[in-house]
C-alpha cells in the first residue's frame, strides 16, 4: 500500500480536524474491492472529493494511483490508504479510513492485507459487465475476514448499463438483497454520497480496547532514505504516541519513532494514533529486515502479551532469475530487492548463480503481470538494468533415493538417472464467460493439457466453466489467449490444487555447443520435440548474427531434437562517411554500441534479453 | 610504400595539423529539381530562384571566414544537392572568390558534382573557370532502377556527359553507383558496374543503399512497396566489385572509393585523415581549430544570416554557423581511428598516431584492437600501419564501435 504521494511536500487545506483523534464509535475502516477496471479508483476519487479531502485543484483521475507505472498502465498495483472526514446526515462527523485496492488477480495479496485492516468493504460491480472472476474471489476474501459488505453497481451512466439485472445477479450469486444494492456512477458522482451514508450505518466501528497495551498491525511499508522504514499500521488496541519507545514484536527491534502520521492522502504527521485508526510510523530503521509486514508494534514499556495474528506469507506461483546486466550491480540489485520487498510483501527471492549469467536472484511472483511490474519497478525506482530469465513453476522431484527436492529453476533439475518422478503444480481454474465462447475456451484448455471439470449457467447467457490445468501452462500465455479467444469477455480466477506426477523432461539449449542453463526448460515429454523445434527457430531469429557462425541446438539428455545455425555476419558498415557525416555517423555507431551492450555475452556469443523469454511464446504462429 | 608519400604534407593521417595546415573547402549547393527517393541530404526542390542570391551569399561567407586566417586551400568541392544547376559564371565567380580568399594553388583539386541530365551544362566554361574534376551521379545503368530512385537521367545521358567532359578537357572523372538496393540482383549490379567501366572513369564511388529516416524509401519500406535489401547479397556485390576493379587496374583507397593511380580524391582524403576543412553554404559542415561545426539548414535562413553579417567572426565561424562541437583529445583519437581506418590503403599509422597525440596507439586502443585482430577484421602490417582486412571492410561498424 502506498500513501498516495508518500514523501511529497504538498499541503491540503483541510488538515486541522484530521489531527483530532475521533472517539472509536465515529471511526469507519473500509476497503473498496472489485474485479479489475470496475471503477474502484474512480469511486475513491469521488469519495475524496465529496469529503473535501482533496481540493478541486489537486484532483485528477484515479488520484490514488500515484505510482508512475499505475498511471501509465491505468491499473492499480498498490493498495492505498487515505483518511477522510465525513459530516453525515445524522449531523455527526465520522473519520473514515478508506483503502483502494487493486483488482488484478496477481495483486490479491494486497487486497487480503488491506481487508484485515478493515471492518467493512465496498464491493463494486460494473453495470455493463456483471459479476466477474475477481468479483467473487475478492468477495470470498472479505467474507473470510467477517467483513460487512456494501454492494455497489457502478457505471450506471453508460448506455449499456443494466443496473437492475446486475443487482439481481448480486442477490442470486452473492446473497445480498438486491434492494440494498446501491446504483452509482463513479464518473458523474451520481448517488455516490449514498455510499458514505451506508458506510456510516452498515459498517461497524472498530472493536478493540483503547486501554489495553498498544497493538498495531503493520499491513504495508516503504523505505525512505531520511526516515528509514515507514510502517503503515492499523491500531487494534491502545494508543501509539510519537514520544513512545516502540517494539516490533517479531523482530524484537526497539525504536523511537522519527514521526507518526496519517495519509490524507499525502503523509501528514500527527502526535497520536488511537485504537481503530490507520496511519504510519516512521521507524528510523535503516535495515529493512527488522520491520516486516504482518508484525505487531507495541510499547516497549508496556508490551502487549500477544501479537496480532499477522499474515500468511503469499505463496509465489512463478519464479524467474533476475540478473544485473552489469555484474558489478549485484549488490545494488540485492539492496533494491530488499527495499522493494518492503513495499511489495508478496515478493520473495534468494541468491542464485547461473553459469551463463553469473550472480543473480531467483525471484518468486504471484503471476506474470506481477513479475513484469517488479522488473519495471526495479529498473525505474532503483535505476537498474536487468536481465530476466523465462519464468518457471515450482517442481517436486522425487529421487530414486526417496528424497524429495523442490526446485524453482530447470537448471536445478538433477541428472535424469537419479530421478524417480517429477511432479508439477496443477491449478483449479474458473472461467466466467458468455456462452458463445465455450467452444474456443474448451479448445484452448485442451491444447494446454487442461481437464474439464464442470459448467454451470450463471444466467441465460453466461456460464462458469471449471477446469484443472498445469500451472506451467497457465503462466505461459493462457490469459492472453483466453482474452483474445473471447474478445475480452471472459475472466479468470485460479487456485492451487495439488502436485501431480507427469512425464516431464528437461530440454537443454546449447548455443555454440555450450549448454546455456538460463535457457533450459522443463516440458512435457509429448511436447518436447515440438517445443524444441519452436524454441530453436525462435532463438535463431532472436540471436543477432555474430562474427562467427553460431549453432543452436535443443537436446533432451544427449539426444539433439533440433538444430539451426545463426549465419555469420557478413556486412555491417556505413557505406558513406564524408565531412558532413562525422558526427551523425558517430552517433549511429554509439547507438549500435549501446544496443550491443544490452546483449549478454555468453561464452563468446551475444544473446539478447528477448531470447531468455522466447520460451513464453512457443505457440506463436510467426 | 603506399600510394601516398610522406613528402606530401597532406599525406600523413596522424601528425597534428599545424595552425597553417592547408584547408579543404566544401561548398554546399542545396538545390535539386527532384528529391530522389533514397536521399536524406539537406536539399530543397523548387527553390531555383534562390540560386543567384545564394551564390552571392556563399562568396560573401567565404570572404568573411577567410579574413580570420592566412591558410592556403588545397581543394574546393561543390557538393549537393545539384551543383550542376548553378550557371558556370556563378561557379567561376565563386572560385575566384576562393582564390582571393585562400591562395588556391594551380594544383588544387576542384570538384563539381554533376547530375547526368544537365545536357546544356557549359563544361568548357567550368573547365576554364578552374574546375578540374567532375563527380557524376550515375547510380545505375538500368532504366528501372533509375526510375525507382526518381533520377531524372538515363544511361545515355551519362555516356553523353562523359564524352562531353572528356572533350572539354576533364582528365579526372568520377562515377557514383548504388548497390544493395531493393530488388537489385547481382546480375543487375554487374551490368551497371561494367557499363561504368566501359566509360573509362578515373575514379569510382559505390554506395551501399541505406534506407534513411525521412526518405521516400523509408515510407515505401513501411508500406511494403519495397523490400528490405538482403545484406548478404550486398556483400556479394561488394566482393565481386572489389575483384573486378582490381583486375581493371583500380586501387581501392577507401571503403567505398576506388581510383586509378594518383586519382584518389585529395579533398575527400582530408576528411578521412581528420585534417581541417571549411564548410560553406546552408547545412554545410566544417572541422577546423579543433571544432566541428554546421551551418543553418534552410537556404533562405542562410542567405539572411550572411547578408546581415557585418564583420568577420572568430575563425572558422560565420554568422551561418548553427551548431558547434569542440573535439576533445579523446574524441579526436576515436575519430582518427574511425575515419582513418576507412582508408583501406593507408590505414592508420602507429608512428603518426603517437606523434599526433603523444601516446602510443596500443596503449590507448590495444585492448580494443586485439579481439578485432583475432576475429580477422584488423591487421597491423609490417609497414607500421593498422588496416581493415578484406573481411573487415564489410564489417567496419564492428571495428569502429570499439573505438567509441
Ligand atoms: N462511464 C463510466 N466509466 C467509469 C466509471 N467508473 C470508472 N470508469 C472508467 O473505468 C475505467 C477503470 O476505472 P478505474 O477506476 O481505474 O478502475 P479500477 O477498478 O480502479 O481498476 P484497477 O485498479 O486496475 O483494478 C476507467 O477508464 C474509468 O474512467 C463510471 O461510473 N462510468
Ligand atoms: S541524390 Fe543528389 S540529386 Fe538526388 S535529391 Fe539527393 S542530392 Fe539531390
Ligand atoms: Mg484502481
Amino acid at each position: 500500500m502506498h500513501s498516495g504521494r508518500a514523501g511529497s511536500s504538498r499541503r491540503y487545506f483541510a488538515v486541522t480536524w484530521l489531527a483530532n483523534n475521533m472517539d472509536q464509535a465515529h471511526i469507519r475502516n473500509f476497503s473498496i474491492i472489485a474485479h479489475i477496471d470496475h471503477g474502484k479508483s474512480t469511486l475513491a476519487d469521488r469519495l475524496l472529493q465529496i469529503t473535501g479531502t482533496i481540493s478541486e485543484r489537486e484532483m485528477q483521475e484515479q488520484v490514488l494511483d500515484s505510482m508512475e507505472l499505475e498511471r501509465e498502465r491505468g491499473v492499480t498495483i498498490k493498495a492505498s490508504a487515505v483518511r477522510m472526514q465525513y459530516q453525515a446526515h445524522d449531523g455527526q462527523t465520522y473519520e473514515m479510513n478508506l483503502i483502494d485496492t487493486p483488482g488484478h488477480v496477481d495483486f490479491s495479496y494486497e487486497v487480503s492485507r488491506a481487508l484485515q485492516a478493515c471492518e467493512g468493504a465496498i464491493l463494486v460491480v460494473d453495470a455493463t459487465q456483471g459479476i466477474e472472476a475477481q468479483t467473487l474471489a475478492n468477495l470470498y476474501m472479505a467474507l473470510e475476514q467477517n467483513l460487512d459488505l456494501i454492494a455497489v453497481v457502478n457505471k450506471i451512466d453508460l448506455p449499456a448499463a443494466q443496473p437492475d439485472e446486475v443487482a439481481q445477479e448480486i442477490e442470486e450469486l452473492i446473497g445480498l438483497d438486491a434492494a440494498d444494492v446501491l446504483q452509482v456512477s463513479a464518473k458523474t458522482g451520481q448517488n455516490v454520497e449514498q455510499i458514505l451514508e451506508a458506510v456510516v450505518r452498515r459498517i461497524p466501528p472498530p472493536r478493540g480496547n483503547p486501554n489495553a497495551p498498544a497493538r498495531a498491525l503493520i499491513f504495508d511499508s516503504h523505505y525512505d532514505s531520511y526516515k528509514g522504514v515507514i510502517a503503515y499500521v492499523r491500531v487494534f488496541d491502545g494508543t501509539i504516541r510519537k514520544t513512545d519507545v516502540l517494539r516490533l514484536m517479531a523482530s524484537g527491534a526497539e525504536i523511537e519513532p522519527v514521526e507518526i502520521g496519517i495519509f490524507n492522502p499525502d503523509m501528514q504527521p500527527i502526535d497520536v494514533l488511537t485504537v481503530g485508526e490507520v496511519g504510519y510510523i516512521a521507524t528510523g530503521l535503516k535495515t529493512v529486515r527488522e520491520c516486516r509486514v504482518g508484525d505487531t508494534i507495541t510499547q516497549a514499556a508496556n508490551p502487549a502479551p500477544e501479537p496480532l495474528p499477522g499474515y500468511k506469507q503469499a505463496k509465489p506461483m512463478v519464479f524467474a532469475g533476475f540478473y544485473p546486466s552489469d555484474n558489478d550491480d549485484y549488490n545494488d540489485l540485492r539492496d533494491a530487492l530488499e527495499k522493494l520487498q518492503l513495499n511489495d510483501a508478496s515478493l520473495v527471492f534468494e541468491p542464485e548463480t547461473s553459469q551463463a549469467l553469473n550472480f543473480g536472484f531467483r525471484v518468486g511472483f504471484l503471476g506474470l503481470f506481477h513479475m513484469d511490474i517488479v522488473q519495471e519497478r526495479l529498473e525505474r525506482e532503483y535505476d537498474l538494468d536487468l536481465l530476466a530469465t523465462a519464468p518457471s513453476v515450482e517442481y517436486q522431484v522425487v529421487l530414486r533415493s526417496g528424497e524429495v527436492l523442490t526446485i524453482h529453476s530447470p537448471a536445478d533439475l538433477p541428472d535424469e538417472s537419479a530421478i524417480a518422478e517429477i511432479r508439477e503444480p496443477w491449478m483449479a481454474i474458473e472461467v466466467f464467460t458468455p456462452e458463445e465462447f465455450i467452444g474456443p475456451i474448451m479448445d484452448l484448455v485442451t491444447k494446454k493439457r487442461g481437464i474439464y471439470t464442470s459448467m454451470e449457467y450463471l444466467d441465460q447467457k453466461r456460464v462458469l466453466l471449471k477446469y484443472e490445468i498445469p500451472l506451467a501452462e497457465l503462466i505461459v500465455d493462457f490469459y492472453d489467449r483466453l482474452k483474445s479467444a473471447t474478445r475480452g469477455y471472459a475472466s479468470l480466477d485460479y487456485h492451487f490444487l495439488e502436485y501431480r506426477p507427469e512425464k516431464l523432461v528437461k530440454l537443454d539449449v546449447l548455443v555454440n555447443k555450450q549448454p546455456v542453463d538460463a535457457l533450459a526448460m522443463i516440458v512435457h515429454q509429448d511436447e518436447a520435440f515440438h517445443k524444441g523445434q519452436r524454441l530453436v527457430s525462435k532463438l535463431k531469429r532472436l540471436i543477432p548474427r555474430q562474427l562467427y557462425e553460431v549453432p543452436i541446438q535443443a537436446a533432451i539428455g544427449k539426444h539433439v531434437v533440433s538444430r539451426a545455425n545463426v549465419k555469420a555476419l557478413r556486412k555491417d558498415v556505413l557505406a558513406k562517411c564524408y565531412g558532413g557525416d562525422v558526427t551523425r555517423k558517430k552517433k549511429l555507431l554509439e547507438k549500435q554500441k549501446k544496443g550491443k551492450k544490452r546483449l549478454k555475452m555468453i561464452g563468446n556469443v551475444e544473446i539478447p534479453q528477448e531470447a531468455f523469454m522466447a520460451v513464453l511464446r512457443l505457440d506463436d504462429d510467426d | 610504400m603506399h600510394p601516398t608519400s610522406h613528402s606530401d604534407p597532406a599525406a600523413d593521417a596522424g601528425s597534428p595539423p599545424p595552425d597553417d595546415a592547408a584547408l579543404a573547402l566544401y561548398l554546399h549547393i542545396p538545390f535539386c529539381h527532384v528529391h530522389c527517393t533514397y536521399c536524406s541530404f539537406n536539399v530543397y526542390t523548387r527553390r531555383e530562384r534562390l540560386i543567384r542570391p545564394y551564390m552571392a551569399a556563399l562568396r560573401r561567407e567565404i570572404a568573411l571566414v577567410a579574413a580570420g586566417t592566412s591558410r592556403a586551400a588545397l581543394s574546393v568541392y561543390f557538393g549537393g544537392g545539384t551543383p550542376s544547376l548553378v550557371p558556370a559564371d556563378e561557379i567561376r565567380a565563386t572560385l575566384e572568390a576562393c582564390g582571393r580568399a585562400f591562395a588556391l594553388t594551380d594544383k588544387a583539386e576542384i570538384t563539381l558534382e554533376v547530375n547526368p541530365e544537365a545536357a546544356d551544362l557549359d563544361l568548357a566554361g567550368l573547365r576554364r573557370a578552374g574546375v578540374n574534376r567532375l563527380s557524376i551521379g550515375m547510380q545505375s545503368a538500368h532504366e528501372s532502377e533509375l526510375k525507382l530512385y526518381a533520377r531524372l537521367h538515363t544511361q545515355s545521358d551519362v555516356e553523353h556527359m562523359v564524352r562531353r567532359a572528356r572533350a572539354a578537357g576533364f582528365d579526372n572523372l568520377s562515377l557514383d553507383l548504388i548497390y544493395g538496393a531493393p530488388r537489385q540482383t547481382l546480375r543487375l549490379w554487374q551490368e551497371s558496374l561494367r557499363a561504368a567501366l566501359a566509360l573509362e572513369p578515373d575514379h569510382l564511388s559505390f554506395y551501399s543503399l541505406t534506407i534513411d529516416e525521412g526518405t521516400t524509401f523509408e515510407r515505401w519500406l513501411r508500406s511494403g512497396r519495397i523490400p528490405l535489401p538482403d545484406p548478404d547479397l550486398a556483400a556479394d556485390m561488394y566482393e565481386w566489385a572489389t575483384d573486378t576493379l582490381a583486375a581493371a587496374g583500380f586501387e581501392q583507397y577507401e571503403i567505398s572509393n576506388w581510383a586509378r593511380p594518383g586519382k584518389a580524391s585529395r579533398h575527400n582524403m582530408q576528411y578521412w585523415r581528420c585534417r581541417p576543412y571549411l564548410g560553406f553554404g546552408a547545412g554545410a559542415h566544417g572541422y577546423a581549430a579543433g571544432i566541428r561545426y554546421a551551418t543553418v539548414l534552410k537556404p533562405e535562413d542562410y542567405i539572411a544570416r550572411i547578408e546581415a553579417q557585418s564583420a568577420p567572426g572568430p575563425f572558422p565561424f560565420s554568422a551561418a554557423v548553427d551548431w558547434v562541437e569542440r573535439i576533445d583529445r579523446k574524441t579526436a583519437m576515436a575519430e582518427l581511428m574511425i575515419m582513418g581506418l576507412r582508408l583501406t590503403g593507408e590505414g592508420v599509422s602507429y608512428t603518426d598516431f603517437a606523434r599526433r597525440f603523444g601516446i602510443s596507439l596500443d596503449s590507448v586502443y590495444g585492448p580494443a584492437i586485439a579481439p578485432l585482430k583475432a576475429a580477422g577484421l584488423l591487421a597491423s602490417d609490417p609497414d607500421g600501419r593498422l588496416r581493415l582486412t578484406r573481411r573487415g571492410r564489410l564489417l567496419g561498424n564492428q571495428v569502429f564501435m570499439a573505438f567509441l
